[in-house]
C-alpha cells in the first residue's frame, strides 16, 4: 500500500499532441480515487503513465516514497485492470491469476511476504503460496467452480472478475483500474459497482479508476479529479464537487440532466435575465465585481408547479421521477419533478427557482465558480 | 516481400538450379529441405496479419505482470499463433508432399525419387492405362499421410482467433 504523487506531470505525443498538462495529483495510501473526464480528456493517459506503460514526457510520479518516473510497469508494484479484460487467452483461469506471479518468481524477486515471515524458500513453498493465493483471490471473487476453464467460456462479468482476480493475487501497492465495468451490461455493471467498493474496503489498498460515466464516478470515489483537456478541473470529495463545482465546466460534466446555466447581470442581490428575475439571498451573492455572470441551477432545484408562463418541450419518465425539459421565453431548462408527472408535451407549467441553490460563473471563458 | 509472391516459380527455376549445382546440392535432398526452413512470404504475411490483431492492452497486461518482448514473444504470441502454426504446417506438408517439379528437376537417381515422381512414372512407362490397380493403390498411399495430417490439426484450424482474450 502506498500514496501515489504525480508533479507536474506532462504527456506529448509526436505531432505535437500536447494530451497531459502539467498535473498535480496527490492521491492518499488506500484512498479510492477516480479519474472522470469525456473521451480525450487525458485521464487515460494518465493512468498508463502512473502503469509504466506510457513513458512521461516531464515531471515526477512517486508511489510510496520512490521515484517511479523512469522505471518500468514490472518494478512498479502495481497492477492494472484493462477495459477488455486482457486475459491470456491460452491459459486457463488459474494459469491467468498466477502468471504474474510466477513472472516475479523467474526474476528472482520472491514473495516478500514469505522472507517477511521467515520461510526458507524452495520451490514447494513457493508453489503452494503461489496455489493459496490464486485460491483466496477465487473464493473472493466467487471463481472457485471456474478455476481449471478457459477465458472464452466465462461470460462478461466472471472475465471482469478475472481480471481483477489477476490485480488481487499480485498484492499490489496501487490498483490501476481503466473503464473496467465499460464493457458490461447495465445491471451487471450496477451489481460490479457494489463489489468492487466492498473490494476497495476489504483490501484497503490505493485504487485509481478511469471512466467516463460520471454516474460511475460519482458513486465509486472517495475523491474525483474531473479532467479536462489534459488538466485537472476540480479534484475534491463527490459531495462538494456536486455541491461546489469548481467551474461550468464541473458543473455540467457532473450530474444529469446537466445543470442549466442561464447568463444575465448581477445587480445587488438581484440577478436579471431577459426572461428570469431572481431574488438572491444574501449569503448566496458572491463577492465578486463581475456583472455580467451565468447564473447554474440544478434540475432538482427548480420546482414545477400548474401555471401556463412555461412551456413542455419533452420529458423522461423514470418512474420515481420526472425529467422535463421545459422552454421559458428563449431559455432552455430542465427541471425534475418527483413522481410520474401529468404534464405531456406542448402543456404549460409554472416553474420556481430555489434561489438559495443557485451557483454563479464567470462569463469568462473559464467559468470559474464565483 | 510481395514482390517475391508475384514472381512466377518458372522465372528462378534455372537460376534456382545453377545456385544449388554450384553448391554441389544436385541429386541430394538438400534443394528441396533448406528453403522450406527459411520461411515463405506467403505464410509470414499471414502470421503477421495474425499477429496484428492481437489487442495491445495484451501486450500491456503482460508487461505489468513482469514481462519483456522476449517474453512476451515466447509466452503469449507463439501460443496465440497455434490456429496459423497449423495451418502452415499442414499446407506446406501438402505442398512438398505433392510437389512433383522441384524433385523432379532435382532428384536424378531413382531410389530417391519421392511418390510423386514415382505416381507419374506409371503413366510415361505404361502409356497411362494399364496398371490402374497399381496406380490407384499409389495414390492412395500418397493421400493417407496428407488426411491423416487435416484431421489431426483440425482442432486447431476449428479454433478461433483470440477468442475470450477480450471482451468479444
Amino acid at each position: 500500500m502506498a500514496e501515489v504523487t504525480l508533479t507536474h506531470v506532462n504527456k506529448t505525443y509526436q505531432g505535437d499532441v500536447h494530451a497531459v498538462k502539467g498535473i498535480d495529483l496527490s492521491i492518499a495510501d488506500g484512498e479510492f480515487v477516480v479519474l472522470v473526464g469525456p473521451s480525450g480528456c487525458g485521464k487515460s493517459t494518465t493512468l498508463r503513465m502512473i502503469a509504466g506503460i506510457e513513458d512521461v514526457t516531464s515531471g515526477m510520479i512517486c508511489i510510496g516514497d520512490r521515484d517511479v518516473t523512469t522505471l518500468p510497469a514490472r518494478k512498479r508494484n502495481i497492477a492494472m485492470v484493462f477495459q477488455d479484460y486482457a486475459l491470456y487467452p491460452h491459459m486457463s483461469v488459474a494459469q491467468n491469476l498466477a502468471f504474474g506471479l510466477e513472472r516475479r518468481r523467474e526474476h528472482g524477486s520472491v514473495m516478500k511476504s514469505l522472507i517477511d515471515s521467515g520461510y526458507r524458500i524452495n520451490k514447494a513453498t513457493e508453489d503452494a503460496a503461489i496455489r493459496g493465493r490464486v485460491q483466496n483471490a477465487a473464493e473472493l471473487l466467487g471463481l472457485t467452480k471456474e478455476l481449471d476453464r478457459k477465458p472464452k467460456a466465462l461470460s462478461g462479468g466472471q472475465r471482469q472478475r478475472v481480471a481483477l482476480g489477476r490485480a488481487i493475487v499480485r498484492d499490489p501497492d496501487v490498483f490501476l483500474l481503466d473503464e473496467p465495468l465499460s464493457n458490461l451490461d447495465a445491471k451487471l455493471r450496477r451489481a460490479m459497482r457494489l463489489e468492487l467498493r466492498a473490494l476497495h474496503k476489504r483490501l484497503g489498498v490505493t485504487m485509481v479508476h478511469v471512466t467516463h460515466d460520471q454516474e460511475e464516478a460519482m458513486t465509486l470515489g472517495d475523491k474525483l479529479a474531473v479532467m479536462d483537456n489534459g488538466v485537472i478541473r476540480q479534484f475534491d470529495t463527490p459531495a462538494n464537487i456536486y455541491d461546489a463545482p469548481a467551474d461550468r465546466f464541473v458543473a455540467s460534466f457532473v450530474g444529469v440532466p446537466e445543470m442549466n446555466f442561464i447568463e444575465g447581470e448581477l445587480h445587488g442581490n438581484q440577478f436579471i435575465s431577459p426572461d428570469i428575475t431572481l431574488d438572491i439571498p444574501l449569503g448566496c451573492v458572491p463577492n465578486s465585481n463581475d456583472k455580467q455572470v451565468v447564473l447554474g441551477v440544478r434540475p432538482e432545484d427548480i420546482e414545477v408547479r400548474e401555471g401556463s408562463a412555461t412551456q413542455v418541450n419533452n420529458f423522461e419518465r423514470h418512474g420515481d421521477h420526472t425529467d422535463l425539459f421545459l422552454t421559458l421565453g428563449d431559455t432552455k431548462l430542465s427541471a425534475r419533478q418527483h413522481g410520474s408527472h401529468r404534464h405531456i408535451e406542448g402543456s404549460t407549467v409554472d416553474i420556481s427557482i430555489d434561489a438559495a441553490k443557485v451557483h454563479f460563473f464567470a462569463l469568462a471563458e473559464d467559468g470559474r465558480r464565483l | 516481400m510481395l514482390a517475391t509472391m508475384m514472381l512466377p516459380a518458372q522465372v528462378t527455376m534455372i537460376p534456382l538450379f545453377i545456385l544449388f549445382r554450384s553448391m554441389g546440392w544436385v541429386d541430394t535432398i538438400l534443394p528441396l529441405v533448406v528453403p522450406a526452413f527459411f520461411g515463405s512470404a506467403f505464410f509470414i504475411f499471414m502470421y503477421r496479419q495474425f499477429i496484428s490483431q492481437i489487442p495491445e492492452s495484451l501486450f500491456e497486461a503482460a508487461r505489468v505482470d513482469g514481462m519483456g518482448w522476449v517474453g512476451i514473444w515466447w509466452r503469449i504470441v507463439l501460443p496465440m499463433c497455434k490456429p496459423v502454426t497449423a495451418i502452415t504446417a499442414v499446407f506446406t506438408f501438402i505442398f512438398v508432399w505433392n510437389d512433383f517439379m522441384m524433385p523432379l528437376i532435382y532428384l536424378h537417381s531413382e531410389e530417391k525419387a519421392t511418390l510423386a515422381v514415382a505416381l507419374n512414372s506409371f503413366r510415361t512407362q505404361y502409356s497411362g492405362v494399364e496398371d490402374v490397380h497399381l496406380l490407384m493403390a499409389l495414390s492412395i498411399i500418397t493421400m493417407v499421410p496428407c488426411i491423416v495430417l487435416f484431421f489431426a490439426a483440425q482442432k486447431q484450424f476449428i479454433e478461433g482467433i483470440g477468442a475470450g482474450a477480450v471482451k468479444g
